[in-house]
């Protein structure tokens, strides 16, 4: 009888994304007992930190054919897995990973499942998964049942578990990948400098600039005051649809999902398909001239001023 | 080398036109009906291959009457022939079995390339292309913004949380296609006109997979839970130093 949970984690660069801990969080608090499978190459430290985190079991699948994200070999880590660990539920990250993994999972497994859930909870033998829909205004619950569901969960949704807890046990997990034959090759990763140098995905402050900001030459601005606070660079659709931004800076529906524990909109109104990339993030500051802009709905802190006088005096006070 | 190229699209809702009714919470969605943003995305990726290397590009829905409106608007653009797979009840299919409906479309044609948007405007799920390369078979290439062609192999450029990832992959392939690989172009009155004498087979499914083991609820409104300061007529100096404090207090600084 399948029973508990298998929770995907990601890795970069040997070490647990921050994603790999909100996905501990929504497992730990749905069932027990929760399986943590770590595919990579190098990854034991990543192992050893998400024993750690909460959960009772850790497979390892160490091996060079998981050295990069292909989804041929990472499919096959993840099947090994589920007939390893035969849990009720499979849990992914909302990662472009996992979202990529999933579904592919999910077919070869004939289970159903839920993309990108913001809440989950169980209701008698169904696993329902809430996610947003249609821009993300308006939200669905989706009601998963079988010997085997499966869903990914929305980047930010859940806060991290903490590491350093009590040690769970750590095995290997064999794959073997000899009848898989690599039919995607991976030629290399091109890292994206968001301002700052950090990576949007990663970053724990973002400062986001829109159209408010009248000209390109004024993302100096808000490039400034993401220096002063040690954060990335991010920028709205109108903003990067007028050329003045590069398309990976994007954040919104057609552009980044992320969850920073500090995102601050300056001169962005918050269109839904905005909000829906950003509005998992922990504090919310949001700086501009019209009172009734829809992105002071989401803001747990907000001015209504001229941002041309607000911005700089924050570079100033933040550095004094 | 020229390309037959599968590409596969969806009819959704015109996201711009949905309104949530303050009352019941419910979306309400516009009759306005578009080809999904990345779907439109993908026809063109296959159109610009077809025009560079030579090929056939056929494109395929699945979906009521009116889903029609998609194919006819791909054969607009440049889309050589279409395919409708008539299927009144696809607002009921669940991801996978949307995906077998379209993988038993598409499975007796020998294709080189697949091309899908990465996800749909409307549920944003990004798994029926998946899906459907598993149930063919075929691997998958995904959040893709960039495609060449190397010799007897294509070369992507892949969006990923740490930057753009380059990937190399023979046909047959399946590929996703992401936000930032082109911008597609407007049909116009010569392709709208041609259009009209190319064919669309309409195909009446023998099987119409149902969704096994999930269900989903009538979208609504998530309850407002925001309770944040605002500060509003103060001069820029002492808002900003309320800010700061508040960033302070939240240890964010």
């Amino acid at each position: 009888m399948p029973s508990g949970i298998l929770i995907v984690t990601e890795t970069l660069e040997g070490a647990l994304r921050p994603a790999s801990l909100e996905l501990v969080t929504a497992a730990v608090g749905l069932a027990q007992p929760v399986t943590a499978l770590v595919p990579g190459a190098g990854v034991a430290s990543a192992a050893q930190d998400v024993a750690t985190a909460g959960v009772a079991r850790v497979l390892v699948a160490d091996a060079d054919r998981l050295n990069s994200f292909t989804t041929d070999a990472f499919a096959t880590a993840v099947e090994a897995a589920i007939k390893a660990a035969d849990p009720a539920v499979v849990l992914f990250a909302g990662t472009t990973s996992g979202r990529d993994l999933a579904p592919r999972i999910a077919a070869r497994f004939n289970a159903p499942l839920a993309a990108n859930a913001v809440g989950l909870r169980l209701d008698g033998a169904a696993l329902i998964a809430t996610r947003p829909v249609l821009g993300g205004r308006v939200q669905t619950d989706v009601r998963l049942e079988g010997q085997l569901v499966m869903a990914s969960i929305g980047p930010g949704a859940f806060e991290r578990a903490s590491v350093g807890g009590a040690p769970a046990t750590i095995e290997a997990l064999d794959v073997d990948f000899s009848s898989i034959p690599e039919r995607v090759r991976v030629t290399g990763v091109a890292t994206v400098d968001a301002g700052g140098g950090a990576t949007l995905a990663n970053a724990e402050v973002i400062v986001a600039g829109g159209r408010g900001l009248k000209e390109p030459g004024n993302f100096a601005l808000v490039e400034a005051l993401a220096s002063q606070l040690g954060g990335a660079v991010a920028a709205s659709r109108a903003v990067v649809d007028a050329g003045w931004r590069p398309h990976q800076e994007q954040i919104g529906q057609t552009g980044k999902t992320v969850a920073p524990k500090l995102y601050i909109a300056i001169g962005i109104s918050g269109a839904v398909q905005h909000n829906v990339g950003m509005q998992g993030s922990d504090h919310i500051v949001a700086i501009n001239r019209d009172p009734d802009a829809p992105i002071f709905k989401l803001a747990s802190f907000g001015i209504v001023g001229d941002l041309f006088e607000v911005v700089p005096e924050l570079t100033k006070q933040l550095g004094g | 080398m020229a390309f037959s190229i599968v590409v596969l699209v969806k009819q959704t809702p015109d996201l711009n036109a949905i309104r949530v009714d303050k009352s019941t919470g419910k979306a309400l969605l516009g009759d306005q009906l578009v080809m999904s943003s990345a779907d439109a995305i993908a026809v063109e990726a296959a159109l610009q291959l077809k025009e560079a290397h030579g090929g056939e590009v056929t494109v395929v829905t699945a979906g009521p009457a009116s889903a029609r409106d998609v194919v006819q608007r791909s054969l607009a653009m440049g889309a050589d022939r279409g395919i409708h797979v008539q299927c009144d009840s696809i607002g009921e299919l669940d991801t996978l079995a949307a995906a077998r409906l379209l993988s038993d479309a598409v499975r007796g044609f020998s294709f080189d390339l697949l091309f899908a948007g990465q996800n749909s405007d409307d549920y944003e799920s990004g798994q029926v292309g998946a899906q459907v390369a598993e149930l063919l078979g075929l691997p998958q290439v995904s959040w893709v913004t960039g495609i060449e062609v190397a010799g007897d192999e294509l070369r992507f450029e892949r969006d990923t949380e740490d930057g753009k990832q380059g990937v190399v992959a023979s046909t047959p392939l399946v590929v996703l296609t992401a936000d930032g690989l082109n911008e597609p172009r407007y049909p116009s009155l010569k392709g709208i006109m041609a259009a009209k004498k190319k064919p669309i087979d309409a195909v009446v499914p023998i099987n119409v997979p149902a969704a096994a083991g999930i269900s989903w609820s009538e979208p609504l409104a998530p309850s407002k839970t925001s309770s944040g300061v605002i500060i509003q007529d103060k001069p820029a100096a002492e808002a900003v130093a309320e800010l700061v404090d508040w960033l302070k207090t939240n240890k964010l600084v």
